[in-house]
This record gives C-alpha cells, structure tokens and sequence, in this order.
C-alpha cells in the first residue's frame, strides 16, 4: 500500500513536472518568435487594434519618440513593442 | 601678318579671361568649404537636449438632422457642424527625457469647455508606468481607448458607455503591458477621489471636494492570447464610498464592474473590426429624495450599459476609393433604475459608411436610431410604458492632427 502510494506520489510529481518542461519549451520556443517579430510587424499588429496604421511620415523622429511614448500608455504596449514601433517609424 | 597679330591678341585675351575666371573659381569654392565646414561644425556642437515638446490634437464637426416621436408628436431638428457631437481637442505631449511625460488635453464639446486629463507618467521600469494628476480612469476601453472621433466607427458614441461612470478623475495610477510565452497581459489599476451620490439616486462625478477617506479603487486587466495580438478581453472593477459622513448616504458604496473585447481580423478581402463593452452599476442605497417637492422615494439603483460594433473595410481592393471605404453598424442598450426619477430603457441601432481620406482622417455618414422607453413611476409623474423614437441622420468630418 505504501509503495502504492509513494509510486502515485511519484508519478504525480513527474507528471508535474514534464508538464512543466513542455510548456516551458512551448513557451520559450514562441517567445522567441515573437521575440523575432519586426518594428513593421509590431506596427501593424498593434496600432490596428484601436486605429489605423500610422504613416511613418507623420512625425519626425523625436516626435514619434514622444508619441510612442503616449501609445504604451493608451495601448499598454511591452517596452519592447514600444521601440521596435518607433524605431520602424523614425525611419 | 595683322591677321596673326590678331589671333596671338585673341589668345592671350582668351588666356587671361581663363586665368581670371580659375582664380574666381578657387575664391568660390574656398568660401564654400568655410560655409560647410561651418555648418558640420554647429551640427556637431547641436545638443539634441531632453525635452520635446509636441501638440497634437482632434476636431469633429459636421450636420446633424434629428426626428423625434413621443406619443405621436413629431419635432425636427438639425444642427450645422453638429453642435451636440461637435468637438476640438488638442493635446500637449511634453516629454522630459525618456521617463518622464506630461499629457494635457483641454476639450470644447458639448458647448462647454473642460479637460479631458492633465497628468504626468514616469515610466519607472519596463511593464510599469506610474501616474498622477487628473486622469482618465482604466474601467473598460472606449473612453480611454476609442471615444476620439478619428479612432470611432460611427458619429456618435454608444449611449451610457460613454458617459458612466466618471470618466476622469484625480488620482494615481500604475499600469502595464508584458509578453508570456505567446500570449500577452496588460493591468491598469487607479485610485481616485471617487464620486457622490446627489439626493435624487443620481451620481455626481465632476467639481467634487473629498469628503471622506475612502477613495475609489478601480481597474482592468487585458488578455491578448493570440500572438498576432488581434483579439484582446478584458474586465474592469470600480467601487468606492459615494456619501458624506453624518449623512444619509453615510454606508453608500457603488460597485461597478464591465467586460470588454475587441478583436481586428483579415477575412478575405475585408478587415473585421468588432468591438464591444458591457457595463453594470450597482449602488447599495435605495432611498432617495425627490428634488421636485422634497418627498422620499425608493428604487434599487442599478444601472447597465452596454453595445457591441462591428466594422468591415475592403484593405485588400486594388481600387484605392473602394479600399478607403467602411461599412460600420452598432447596437447599443442603455438601462437606467426602473421607477427613478431618470428612469429609461434604450435600445439603439447605428449603421454608417466612412470614407478614409488618410489614416486619421474620416468622414462619416451615420443613421442612428434610438427606441427609448419610459421607466419613471406614476409616483413621480411618469407615464411608464411610453416610448419616444429618435432617427438621427449625420455627415461628420473628423481630423487627428
């Protein structure tokens, strides 16, 4: 009974934690595709949820620094988001 | 021999004319160079500094043709540029370095003038903003994201949305987006002065001094599952003290809680836009008084609000007028306390085209029709159960600049 129990305990605990290696690697293998993501394609993906997709001829290159400021607030883009996006718009 | 006297002339004329102009060439380019190297010189001692200074800003105007039928009486009415949607609004953006930034929107709309929010953010770390002043309070995500008549599908805003609970208020705030894994979550929590409760059930929520310690607490968390971010669900909570202390309305609390999504989709051809909020306001007082002679009545003041959006524009025409089009259409309920002195139930149907001169500038052309049903009781001199149908016609022209 008690080896019962402790093979249960056991297969729980590699359950648990085979689980965890898989979504762990899931998770990192797209983190880095998203980590690989463009300015241009953060761009279109984010700007669109709200509004449509900004010319980067709009503003100047400080400019779009302090507008892209603004938009993290509005949207609640990542840091990352924020400068790939303006990086591609003061271009 | 005069004749190769005058060709050796010719020639050292010729000669020294060439000799001249060299000499002026040199004096040219010389003058040049100074001027150039002049110049690299001021562009590198330029200091680009730390502050930048930016005003942008919206306007909305337009006509507007109004028909309204309570009990079979018919009134019309129009408005030239529109007055009850009319709007010009610019917005100073102040950035102090990279961690520092200071919006301020003063707004003229509907015939008043005011401030939409004036505040500072100090961007503390990544996935962390902090604010203060007055500011635009996170519960749901059309006032904070969609109210701008430029971002808006339609001419008008969604009844109720757009208007409860308070949309700004003075506060602090923290706020943030970060990634995990192939999903995306964003949290924008505040804490404000909050609002009061007027005697008649109504909340009041502008031009208010702190009276009690408690404040509002309010927030939203996001979730983006999907990697390419195109849809985003989202809910909100609000609730805070609304009545003075050694007063009736002493235990009064508001709870307010709202859910919202938003999801953009290329389908074919077209882009799918859908939106959408639902609101629901809940206050603990059911006794009131009667502005009109001073007498006490009940009702159990909960309210809700709420409309879903969706919008299709053909992105992928190769024909650029067609491409610039959008068909939009809303459906909207607005429910206020039943047998209260503001009592009302609205059901509201909006279609519209739009026309996108540039990404930021639109012209719409929006129907709107708006069934409201009386819900004052008899007790207060409402006749419940009667209807009132308003068919409102508009041609707008809004600009983000």
């Amino acid at each position: 009974m008690k080896n019962f129990q402790l093979k249960k305990i056991t297969f729980v605990v590699f359950f648990a934690m085979a689980v965890s290696i898989i979504v762990t690697f899931i998770g990192c293998a797209s983190s880095q595709k998203i980590a690989m993501k463009s300015g241009a394609q953060l761009w279109a993906e984010n700007c669109q949820r709200c509004h449509n997709t900004p010319s980067p001829s709009t503003f100047s290159a400080e400019q779009w620094k302090t507008v892209g400021m603004h938009m993290q607030s509005r949207a609640l883009l990542t840091d990352t988001e924020r400068d790939k996006i303006v990086a591609f718009l003061q271009q | 021999m005069k004749r190769k006297f005058l060709l050796l002339l010719s020639l050292i004329t010729v000669s020294m004319l060439a000799t001249k102009l060299k000499a002026q060439q040199v004096v040219v380019d010389s003058s040049l160079l100074d001027r150039i190297n002049a110049l690299e010189t001021q562009v590198h001692d330029q200091k680009p500094g730390e502050d930048h200074v930016m005003i942008v800003g919206l306007t909305t105007f337009g006509f507007a043709s109004h028909r309204s039928k309570t009990d079979g009486v018919i009134t019309k009415s129009n408005s030239i540029v529109d007055g009850d949607n009319y709007e010009f609004s610019p917005m100073l953006l102040w950035r102090h370095g990279t961690k520092f930034l200071m919006e301020f929107e003063p707004s003229f709309a509907g015939d008043q003038l005011g401030v939409n929010w004036a505040d500072v953010s100090y961007y503390a770390a990544p996935g962390l903003i902090l604010r203060a002043g007055y500011l635009v309070l996170p519960f749901g995500t059309y006032s904070k994201r969609l109210g701008a008549g430029w971002i808006n599908k339609l001419a008008t805003d969604p009844e109720g949305v757009a208007d409860l609970p308070p949309l700004s208020d003075y506060g602090i705030e923290a706020e943030g987006g970060f990634q995990a894994g192939t999903m995306k979550w964003n949290y924008d929590f505040a804490i404000a002065n909050g609002m009061q409760l007027n005697p008649d059930g109504t909340i009041q929520n502008a031009g208010i001094a702190p009276t009690n310690n408690n404040k509002n607490i309010c927030g939203r968390i996001g979730w983006l599952p999907f990697p390419n971010s195109s849809l985003e669900l989202g809910i909100s909570g609000m609730t805070g003290k609304l009545g003075d202390p050694g007063t009736p309305f002493e235990k009064a609390r508001s709870s307010m809680y709202a859910a919202d999504i938003n999801l953009i989709e290329n389908v074919g051809m077209v882009q799918l836009n859908m939106k959408g909020q639902y609101d629901v306001i809940d206050i603990n007082q059911k006794d009131y008084i009667n502005p009109a002679d001073g007498s006490n009545y009940s009702f159990t003041n909960h309210t809700t609000t709420g409309y879903v959006m969706a919008a299709v524009r053909p992105v992928k025409s190769s024909n650029n007028f067609v491409k610039n089009l959008e068909l939009a259409a809303r459906y909207g309920n607005y429910t206020t306390p039943t047998n209260s002195l503001i009592g009302m139930k609205d059901n509201s149907f909006a279609v519209g085209l739009n026309y996108w001169i540039s990404w930021r500038t639109v012209v719409h052309f929006t129907y709107e029709s708006i069934k409201s049903t009386s819900t004052i009781g008899q007790s207060l001199g409402g006749n419940p159960g009667s209807i009132t149908n308003n068919n409102s016609l508009y041609l707008q022209f809004s600009i983000q600049l």
